[in-house]
């Protein structure tokens, strides 16, 4: 590393839905420190955190949105139609990007928070991560509308429905890159903060859509272990990984735990301060 | 000293027998393998390699496999199932898997991991932690039961304490397995899964999510193994140029033939790798 | 960060402290200038390594390829449960044995 310029910071939210509100926490952690984030990357749940941190809002702010964003109203309203339909396709309309969950309230939540900002709105240069519903492919968002963008990101397979945005059909982030520290690398990042979490297994099974969404677990951190291993052995930046323990199982849905969430988050953090000091000399 | 040659077949149901192929072509040109590695579909290929069989007899024992019949009973199967009818826990399958577990047993019989000429190493998946784990010793039947026990569609197998589901939901092409266990040139065989354009019914977008993700898995662990592989790692991808569905049995001899056509192509490599001493 | 060599059969090579950007060129030099003075087959212990960053874990990585490329291997010994944990995150425990102790490391050659 250059001693001379001073080393760009990404910090990277990886997916783990209610969990990523531990970057509250790691913010909480930098500010107390010092440390200064110069680019931001969210995934799925992290995107949420990304997006408002990169509005340059206060961290009581962002404690107070994301709150509103991701709560139980917003996570259990369910959609009659599509899951009428996964079990009587003909009757009930089954299309492509069905989802569980009604996405109305949370899209009027996003409204309320992110309203008519865009990118372009960022104090922090912000890119979204979602994945091509057809091909799989990775699709990095950093234009256009962030309502848009997060709903993409957030599209977990079987619960909330597809989200078409610039004429693509888009989903959850996580199916192709859950957490893109990649795309810190390309942007120039030299000292990049990976905050990633592991989706949580149920230790039992009931139904066949749990059955589905098990699986897709399992995938999910695959994929998570495989790009984060290739990312550590193939690049130059230096990944501080920050990996919050959790002494409970935290679900998709537990948005009560929050605060204990963020208290981890912070937790894990104050661990590498030390090291992220030296690195950027501060 | 002499280079350790490693054979990895990754997951890709029917799409797996264009390893029969590739045993052809090294057949042909005198290549002996010293590691047999392999995943779900896979699994099959690189057991009845590491059995020592011929092309042919792998090539009648396997084949067979792949008929409709395996998945009979599947869409009422689900219906039931979605519709709350029929109980569905983390031990069942839409199939039952009779049909599969005969014709494998046909195959492998009473053969052990002690019967290979060769190491073998059969990558599954357990269940409840969704961890990839190693098998290098039991029964061939229940081992590679266990690693293509494609999700919802066959029962996960039980092997000890563990509930074992696909391998290829953890790691569909276990490139890393032959890394650790010692080889140097090693021949990996992998298959992206098809994906969809349209979906109509619930199974079809699972089937589609699954594929999906197994290919982005696929990738980026292959992206890994390449970066963590200290000598060569030659990528042998048949390339198809029509849709093959899971059970499309009849498409066998041309699945075959394009399996032999890409390890062709890189033939003139290994041999030069092989000759060349480390 | 410092390395302590116990020879033996095969060597052990003990590492203490930090294996990050600030130590890695260091670690990567000793190990492979061990490699070459043929010693080929290593055993790292790990039980005092106190912390790992990507840059530490590739130039670890590049010391497992080079011991393999000169014929041998490199096993690792009793990682601490956080740098375990950061091994098996990163791809590690799939690609290189790891062993509760150094007896056990040490024992694996004999296969």
């Amino acid at each position: 590393m250059p001693k001379t310029k001073k080393p760009r910071v990404a910090l990277v939210i990886g997916s783990g839905s209610v969990k990523c509100a531990a970057a509250l926490g790691l913010w909480k952690s930098l500010d107390r420190a010092g440390i200064p984030i110069d680019m931001l990357v969210g995934c799925s749940g992290g995107s949420l955190y990304a997006s408002t941190m990169s509005l340059g809002f206060t961290l009581d702010e962002c404690i107070q949105y994301t709150a509103r964003l991701w709560n139980k109203d917003v996570t259990l309203k369910r959609n009659w139609n599509g899951i009428l339909g996964a079990v009587f396709p003909s009757l009930f309309n089954f299309g492509d990007t069905f989802g569980m969950v009604s996405d109305k309230l949370m899209l009027g939540r996003l409204n309320q928070v992110y309203g008519e900002k865009t990118f372009a709105d960022t104090k922090i240069p912000l890119t979204i991560m979602a994945t091509d519903f057809y091909s799989g492919e990775m699709v990095t968002l950093a234009e256009g509308k962030l309502v848009d963008a997060i709903r993409a990101s957030i599209a977990i397979p079987f619960v909330w429905s597809a989200h078409k945005v610039g004429g693509r059909t888009l989903i959850d982030g996580s199916a192709s890159n859950p957490m893109p520290v990649d795309v810190a690398i390309k942007e120039g990042a030299e000292v990049i903060l990976a905050m990633g979490f592991q989706s949580p297994l149920p230790t039992q099974v009931k139904s066949i859509s749990r059955y589905a969404f098990h699986i897709n677990g399992i995938m999910t951190n695959s994929l998570y272990h495989s790009n984060f291993a290739f990312h550590n052995a193939a690049h130059h930046a230096e990944i501080i990984p920050i990996f919050p323990e959790f002494d409970r199982p935290i679900r998709l849905f537990d948005t009560d735990q929050i605060p204990y969430v963020l208290d981890q988050g912070e937790k894990a953090t104050e661990a590498q301060i030390p090291y992220i000091r030296k690195l950027l000399n501060i | 000293m002499k280079k350790r040659l490693s054979i990895v077949i990754g997951s890709g149901s029917i799409l797996c027998a264009a390893s029969l192929g590739l045993m052809r072509a090294l057949k042909r040109e005198g290549i002996q393998v010293d590691m047999s590695v392999g995943c779900s579909g896979g699994s099959l290929y690189a057991a009845s390699i590491a059995l020592g069989w011929d092309t042919e007899t792998a090539q009648s024992l396997t084949v067979d496999l792949y008929k409709t019949d395996i998945v009979e009973g599947y869409t009422h199967n689900l219906r039931a199932a979605m519709a709350g009818e029929a109980r569905f826990t983390e031990a069942s399958g839409l199939v039952d898997d009779k049909v599969m577990l005969d014709r494998l047993a046909a195959a492998f019989g009473e053969k052990t991991f002690d019967d290979t000429i060769m190491p073998l190493y059969v990558v599954v998946t357990e269940l409840y932690s969704g961890e990839a784990v190693v098998f290098s010793s039991g029964k061939i039947v229940d081992v590679t039961r266990a690693s293509s026990a494609i999700p919802m569609v066959f029962p996960p197998v039980k092997i000890g304490d563990k509930l074992l589901v696909d391998g290829a939901v953890s790691n569909p092409l276990p490139i890393d397995v032959a890394i650790k266990e010692g080889s140097d040139v090693i021949l990996a065989m992998g298959f992206e899964l098809p994906t969809r354009k349209r979906m109509n019914s619930y199974a079809a977008v699972t089937s589609h999510f699954n594929n999906l993700y197994m290919n982005n898995i696929l990738k980026s662990s292959f992206a890994f193994y390449n970066a963590a592989h200290h000598a060569e790692l030659i990528p042998v991808l048949p390339a198809f140029d029509r849709p093959i569905g899971g059970f499309d049995h009849h498409q066998l001899p041309y699945i075959i033939e394009q399996g032999e056509r890409a390890a062709a192509e890189q033939i003139p490599y290994l041999k030069r790798l092989l000759a060349e001493s480390s | 960060m410092e390395i302590t060599i116990t020879p033996g059969k095969i060597d052990v090579l003990a590492v203490s402290g930090t294996i990050d950007a600030l130590t890695a060129a260091e670690i990567t030099a000793s190990f492979n200038k061990h490699i070459h003075d043929g010693h080929p087959d290593v055993v790292a212990d790990f039980s005092n390594v106190e912390f790992m960053s990507s840059a530490g874990l590739r130039a670890i990585l590049a010391s497992v390829k080079e011991a393999r490329a000169a014929g041998g291997d490199f096993r690792l010994a009793c990682p601490q449960p956080a740098i375990d944990k950061l091994l098996k995150m990163a791809g590690f425990h799939n690609i290189v044995k790891i062993f509760p102790t150094v007896q056990d490391a040490l024992a694996s050659f004999g296969d």
